[in-house]
């Protein structure tokens, strides 16, 4: 109207609207990104899909010298170690999570449990294997030998205690969330009719909680499943079907991690991305479902 | 008062719960407490002027350094970051923009994908899409696989962190006749300041102690490098290499390396947590 | 009435947010220099209503309007929403000054956000002007510099009514003002509102029948979205012509 002409008008609209369809692009180059990582994956698996067909999920063999590639071994090691981590950390999480979100909310002991918490999630992943080869080793080797059976000393327990040291601050904090979304009210209306704490928490809080802690453990056996370098550095690459939990074995991040430089025949490759691709969708199952339910109960919370 | 004779029992099952959930969490400080004592007097001892400033040095001979893999390390982290910052906050400021819709809400499934994705398979794809068209290793390859992870935790934490300034703002920037892009500019972006920092800075944390992502991209090298387009050694591959290597000296070096990285990622953490309480 | 001269212009202005009728017909003239109230019980449009006014109604998916809201012989409803705002200043419910600029900053923001450069003397007396208009500078003219968090509500919303008179605007509207602060503040902006309007034309919308006779002196009534009754507020406070007017007025309902 006064002090503004036609002209200038027209290049505010204009940068309005470049900042808008920018705005969207950044959106759309998102997913742009996500699809050709997908079939990237997808593409490149192509041969080892066609090479090894259905068998390639269900053969106990992985000989890239015979050319046959079999995962089954990966897909059990990745499995039991996420498992046994999950296990070794369950105590632990839960146990942290009622006593940060529940008993202790302030004070000094928060204080140094939350920080603690903060430093074990910031501890690099490479830097907790180099940590279990000098330390845990020697102890599960030195409980081998006492047990008398071979001592590795790396393999599928070494493995799943750091493991679990790893998934603790994730798990404890995904889980101390939850907790301290329990509304209020209800807390009180038990200690009000006499619950003592202990009752408060396992008759009040863990039922409502129960399906946003189940949440977060899927998401930590999501994020343990994806943990590739302190794996890869104590689980004792082998290629067989684990016996037992000393055994050594190899998960399916750590065979990429291994052999991924070494692979020159395009099949091999192909079959190591398949493994990748495999990886993928398992990861990308338990962490998306894990999502959906967490936010399924906030919204209900 | 009704006298309830199980109540001293229920008081004590309370009692001793807390105790032992006090119990699991001091077992819980002790390997914690344990692996920092353990990196800090391992590493320490490796901390010296040629630690910084030299070279790693051939297998037998003493001393030597790690300078190639903290610049090597310094320099991913800015590339990546010059990849991801500004893509992820303008991705945060689209989803907050846009709470509803078919668009927005793919994109916001897809940034969830990505970040459950495993940093190995980063890796691979950062090598199918980089290394191999180029033909090889290289700085910007292993600095890409690093933004792609780096690229959700951004956007994630300006989305949250846009989502709590109120609406009141912007509606008095309209008001006075400011144009959308000088709004979200000039007034929410400055707004969300401190919490967007703080989440780029955690975001740095995160990636900067990656293998995992580097083992096909950067590499590794054991000389200087500040090439783009050449490989390139960090501090977590050095780690990496030398940790498993049987060489007492090259151990050391992984020790002061650890230390070292760890001192790092904390700062990093500890800056973020100071500046988003600003 | 004949002598008031009419700034704007609202004729046959009706307001759809996806298939609510929020606004019907609306038909009234906004005289210059006055302040008008507009009164009427919760969600009967009256928010609506002002934010048509600067086209702050746009950020609502799914509305449309139609009729027309003329000023200087415009069509405010066919211009570009940011040339509508720099004629017709607002202050809001809460106040909301810039958290991340200073008092001297959100003064001038106008300025800053329409990417308007300014001399340092023009943006001195800027600031000096609109903080005097507002009756803050006393308070304030020491601690200029520092950011504006540390100011009392009413000292914040002062500021947020200097903010918007920085810009020079014909009208000034003005959503609950006072909704958000204690009775000594809400006391100088009723204060404030009378010495403006010889500067500045003011629409206001209010809860409060008592601050709407004190201050105002044209009152519009809304019931429903629809304009019942408006006229000098004397005549509209002591003769209602409609039931729903005085039943309002008597506190009946509302």
């Amino acid at each position: 109207m006064l002090n503004l002409t036609q002209k200038t008008i027209r290049s505010v609209e204009l940068k309005e609207s470049l900042f808008k369809k920018l705005l969207v692009l950044s959106g759309l180059v998102v997913v742009f990104l996500m699809s050709g990582l997908f079939l990237t994956l997808f593409t490149k698996s192509l041969l080892s899909i066609s090479h090894s067909g259905f068998s390639f999920l269900t053969s106990s063999t992985w000989d890239p010298v015979k050319e046959t590639y079999g995962a089954l071994p990966f897909l059990l090691g990745t499995l039991i170690t996420s498992i046994l981590a999950l296990l070794i950390s369950l105590p632990f999480s839960a146990a942290l999570s009622i006593f940060i979100g529940e008993y202790l909310k302030e004070g000094f002991w928060t204080t140094v449990l939350n920080s603690s918490i903060d430093l074990l999630a910031g501890i690099p992943s490479v830097i907790f294997g180099f940590w279990g080869l000098f330390v845990v080793v020697p102890i599960i080797r030195k409980i081998e030998l006492f047990l008398g059976i071979i001592p590795h000393g790396v393999g599928i327990l070494s493995s799943s205690i750091i493991l679990a040291l790893m998934i603790i601050p994730y798990s404890a904090s995904i889980s101390r969330e939850v907790i301290s979304l329990v509304p209020q009210d209800i807390k009180e209306a038990a200690l009000s009719l006499g619950a003592t704490p202990f009752e408060m928490v396992t008759k009040v809080i863990l039922p409502y909680a129960k399906s946003g802690i189940f949440a977060g453990f899927l998401m930590s056996f999501g994020r343990a499943i994806s943990e590739t370098m302190a794996v890869t550095m104590l689980i004792g690459n082998s290629n067989k079907i684990p016996s037992s939990i000393f055994s050594p074995a190899n998960t399916l991040s750590s065979v990429i991690a291994n052999e991924f430089a070494e692979a020159a025949e395009a099949e091999y490759l192909s079959s190591l991305i398949e493994l990748a691709l495999v990886l993928f969708f398992v990861t990308a199952f338990f962490s998306l479902v894990g999502r959906f339910i967490i936010k399924k109960w906030m919204v209900n919370a | 008062m009704i006298y309830d004779a199980s109540i001293r029992y229920r008081l004590l099952k309370d009692r001793l719960f807390k105790i032992s959930l006090g119990v699991l969490s001091c077992i819980l400080l002790m390997p914690l407490l344990f692996i920092l004592y353990y990196i800090f007097i391992n590493g320490i001892t490796a901390f010296s002027f040629d630690f910084f400033l030299e070279l790693p040095k051939p297998v037998g001979e003493a001393g030597g350094g790690i300078s190639n893999a903290i610049v090597g390390t310094l320099l991913l982290i800015a590339v990546a970051s010059t990849i991801s910052i500004p893509f992820g906050v303008l991705i945060g400021l689209y989803l907050s923009e846009n709470k509803t819709g078919k668009l927005p809400d793919i994109t916001r499934l897809c940034i969830d994908t990505l970040q459950g994705i495993p940093s190995i398979v980063m890796g691979i794809i950062a090598y199918t899409w980089i290394v191999i068209p180029l033909g090889s290793f290289s700085l910007f390859s292993g600095a890409f696989a690093l933004s792609l992870m780096m690229i959700p935790l951004i956007s994630k934490s300006t989305e949250e962190t846009l989502n709590l300034i109120p609406d009141a703002l912007k509606e008095a920037a309209y008001a006075l006749g400011a144009p959308y892009h000088t709004t979200l500019l000039r007034v929410i972006i400055p707004s969300g300041k401190s919490g967007l920092c703080s989440g780029i800075l955690l975001g740095v944390a995160r990636v900067s102690g990656e293998t995992a992502p580097l083992l096909f991209t950067a590499f590794g090298n054991p000389f200087m490098s500040v090439d783009l387009f050449k490989s390139v050694n960090s501090l977590p591959l050095l780690i990496f290499n030398y940790a498993t290597s049987p060489y007492q000296d090259w151990q050391n070096l992984a020790w002061g390396a650890s230390l070292l990285l760890v001192l790092f990622v904390l700062s990093l953490s500890l800056i973020a947590k100071v500046v988003s309480k600003r | 009435m004949s002598k008031n001269s009419v700034v704007l212009e609202v004729e046959k202005l009706n307001l759809y947010i996806n298939d609510h009728h929020i606004l019907k017909d609306i038909d009234i003239a906004f005289y210059k220099n006055k302040v008008t109230a507009i009164m009427g019980p919760s969600g009967c449009g009256k928010t609506t209503l002002i934010r048509s006014v600067n086209r702050l109604n746009d950020l609502i998916p799914g509305l449309k309007s139609t009729g027309s809201l003329s000023l200087n012989q415009q069509n405010l409803l066919e211009l570009n929403p940011i040339q509508v705002r720099r004629e017709v200043g607002m202050v809001f419910q809460r106040p909301n000054p810039f958290p991340t600029m200073s008092i001297y900053e959100n003064v001038l923001a106008g300025y800053y956000l329409n990417g308007i450069k300014l001399s340092k003397d023009d943006k001195e007396r800027i600031v000096t002007e609109s903080l005097q208009q507002a009756a803050l500078f006393d308070e304030v003219k020491d601690n200029i510099h520092r950011k504006g968090t540390f100011l009392s509500g009413g000292q914040q919303q002062r500021l947020c009514i200097a903010r918007a008179l920085a810009m020079n605007p014909k009208i000034l509207l003005l959503d609950e003002p006072t909704s958000a602060l204690d009775p000594k503040s809400t006391a100088s902006i009723e204060q404030l509102i009378i010495e403006l309007k010889s500067k500045v034309t003011i629409i206001m919308v209010t809860h409060n029948i008592g601050q709407a006779s004190r201050v105002s002196d044209f009152t519009a009534f809304l019931y429903l979205g629809e304009l019942v009754e408006y006229g000098p507020t004397q005549t509209l406070f002591t003769n209602p012509k409609h039931t729903k007017t005085e039943e309002y007025l008597t506190r009946k309902f509302g």
